[in-house]
């Protein structure tokens, strides 16, 4: 397979978000509204110079409400994403392909949510799909729902077990993990772990939600907010008001018998196999090998998923994530500085495109927990994912 | 329709109702109303190799394992259907 054209001839070249909390007391558009406002302020454009619109398939919010309330004169490409969480970098790939492609010049990729005040929240024992679960494939759901199987840490709690089991993995393993991202985000003005790191014995202390990998602090944040990127030609990049961050790769592998996190039917659930095929997509096709990167922002709903993707992703062998946790990679002197803003779990969960704006932080520098002089930045939602770099 | 042989045509197949844990979850938090926790949720591998997501019945949560032999049983739902659930196979039920 060739190389696809978007790669290195597009750029992010703004990112905006809101305040993340537990209470936004406002409507998941006027999140939107206020996430894009300032990707486009970021960018040094007006609403009128974009001409795209990319979000998921279970956000809330309408492209037609959107175009109305900030004011685009016209939209002349939009797309959503399936696969909920999984789906979180594919945003990434349908506003790159638009621009290369010529669809579109100004792409915005946007996600709003409220996860905590809204009707129903994320995380909520939910006996019907919602909008938080429906439209990416709900036929494996239907089979969990009878059996109590209700939330996203149940579903995937069945494929951590396994995971467990296989490696010998234990919920202190895991715990090593989130007491990194809880220190990352300590430090993160705009996370809500800012201030709040933990220690190993309080991870262990946390109560089970299921047993027996998964922890009430293994457990990413349901949060009120929005964020948003702005894609456009590398060309045009030059121009814009921030250092552009070019989009070097970008893929999705959705795999037979996938839908979101409901679905348990691959033969091996110990393995990420979306992640597995991603990293082939990644790593093949695109000119790059693993050993250029220097950082990643890797969906962590839930801590067990992340010591599987770093095994998917091939950052370790199947297996080794312990004890590359354990060895202190995942910190700012490690072998992969690993979702420096505290990731889903200490920053917030905004289905993971704040990831991308923490990708884009360290690629420009900005960063609150600064790599040193990074050149690439992996982003990788399980089955979706991205690598950006600097021009 | 079907992704293996494309056909449109469905019918019922008898199971012999056994297989093993293949994974589970001791689910306490959130709480369902319609649901009794801990909720014991795994998944079973039928011998015929098919995947199910159902519970684990007649036994402790801390008596769950990956591998538990297990056979079915049928409990019944709130709008009075039923649903396949399993219980640890002990030798006399083998016989």
């Amino acid at each position: 397979m060739s190389r696809p054209s978007f790669a290195g001839s597009t750029a992010i070249i703004g990112i905006g978000q809101t305040e993340f909390s537990k209470d936004a007391a406002r409507s998941e558009l006027q999140l939107a509204c206020e996430s894009i406002t300032a990707a486009l302020a970021d960018a040094g454009l007006q609403p009128s110079d974009v001409d795209g619109l990319v979000s998921y398939t279970i956000d809330p919010v309408e492209e037609t409400e959107l175009v109305r309330s900030v004011g685009f004169p016209q939209i002349n490409y939009s797309s959503r994403v399936p696969y909920g969480g999984g789906g979180a970098m594919g945003v990434l790939l349908h506003a790159a392909s638009a621009v290369a492609s010529g669809a579109a010049e100004v792409v915005v990729a946007y996600r709003a949510i409220r996860a905590r005040s809204g009707a129903t929240r994320f995380g909520g024992a939910k006996t019907t799909p919602s909008p938080t679960s429906g439209h990416s494939g709900t036929t494996a759901m239907q089979w969990c729902m009878p059996f109590g199987v209700l939330t996203p840490a149940a579903w995937m709690a069945l494929n951590s077990t396994r995971y467990m089991h296989t490696f010998g993995v234990s919920s202190e393993d895991f715990g090593r993990a989130v007491v990194q991202l809880r220190a990352y985000a300590s430090t993160n003005p705009a996370a809500w772990g800012f201030d709040r790191p933990i220690t190993l014995d309080d991870h262990q202390a946390s109560r089970w939600i299921a047993q027996p990998c998964i922890r009430m602090f293994d457990c990413c944040q349901e949060t009120d907010g929005s964020v948003a990127v702005v894609v456009a030609s590398g060309e045009l990049a030059r121009d814009t008001a921030q250092p552009p961050v070019l989009i070097a790769a970008a893929g999705g592998a959705g795999l037979f018998e996938q839908e979101i996190a409901s679905d348990h039917y691959r033969p091996d659930l110990s393995v990420m196999e979306g992640s597995v095929a991603l990293a082939k997509l990644l790593f093949g096709r695109f000119g790059i090998d693993r050993g250029d990167i220097d950082a990643a922002m890797i969906y962590d709903a839930f801590s067990p998923i992340l010591l599987m993707q770093l095994e998917g992703l091939g950052f370790c062998e199947r297996g080794e994530a312990k004890h590359f946790i354990a060895d202190g990679n995942l910190g700012l002197d490690g072998a992969l500085p690993c979702n420096t803003n505290g990731g889903l779990i200490g920053e917030g969960y905004i289905h993971g495109l704040n990831l991308v704006l923490e990708a884009v932080r360290q690629l420009r520098g900005t960063a609150v927990n600064q790599v040193v002089d990074p050149d690439a930045v992996l982003v990788s939602a399980s089955r979706t994912g991205a690598i950006l770099t600097r021009p | 329709m079907c992704p293996h042989c494309g056909t449109l045509a469905w019918g019922a197949v008898d199971l012999s109702g056994r297989g093993t844990v293949y994974s589970f979850a001791v689910l306490h938090h959130p709480q369902n109303p319609q649901f009794d926790y801990p909720v014991i949720a795994a998944l079973v591998e039928l011998d015929e190799g098919i995947r199910l997501v159902t519970n684990l019945v007649e036994l402790l949560p801390d008596e769950v394992e990956i591998g538990l032999p297990v056979e079915v049983c049928f409990e019944p739902t709130a709008d009075g259907m039923a649903v396949p659930v399993f219980r640890p196979r002990v030798l006399e039920r083998r016989q």
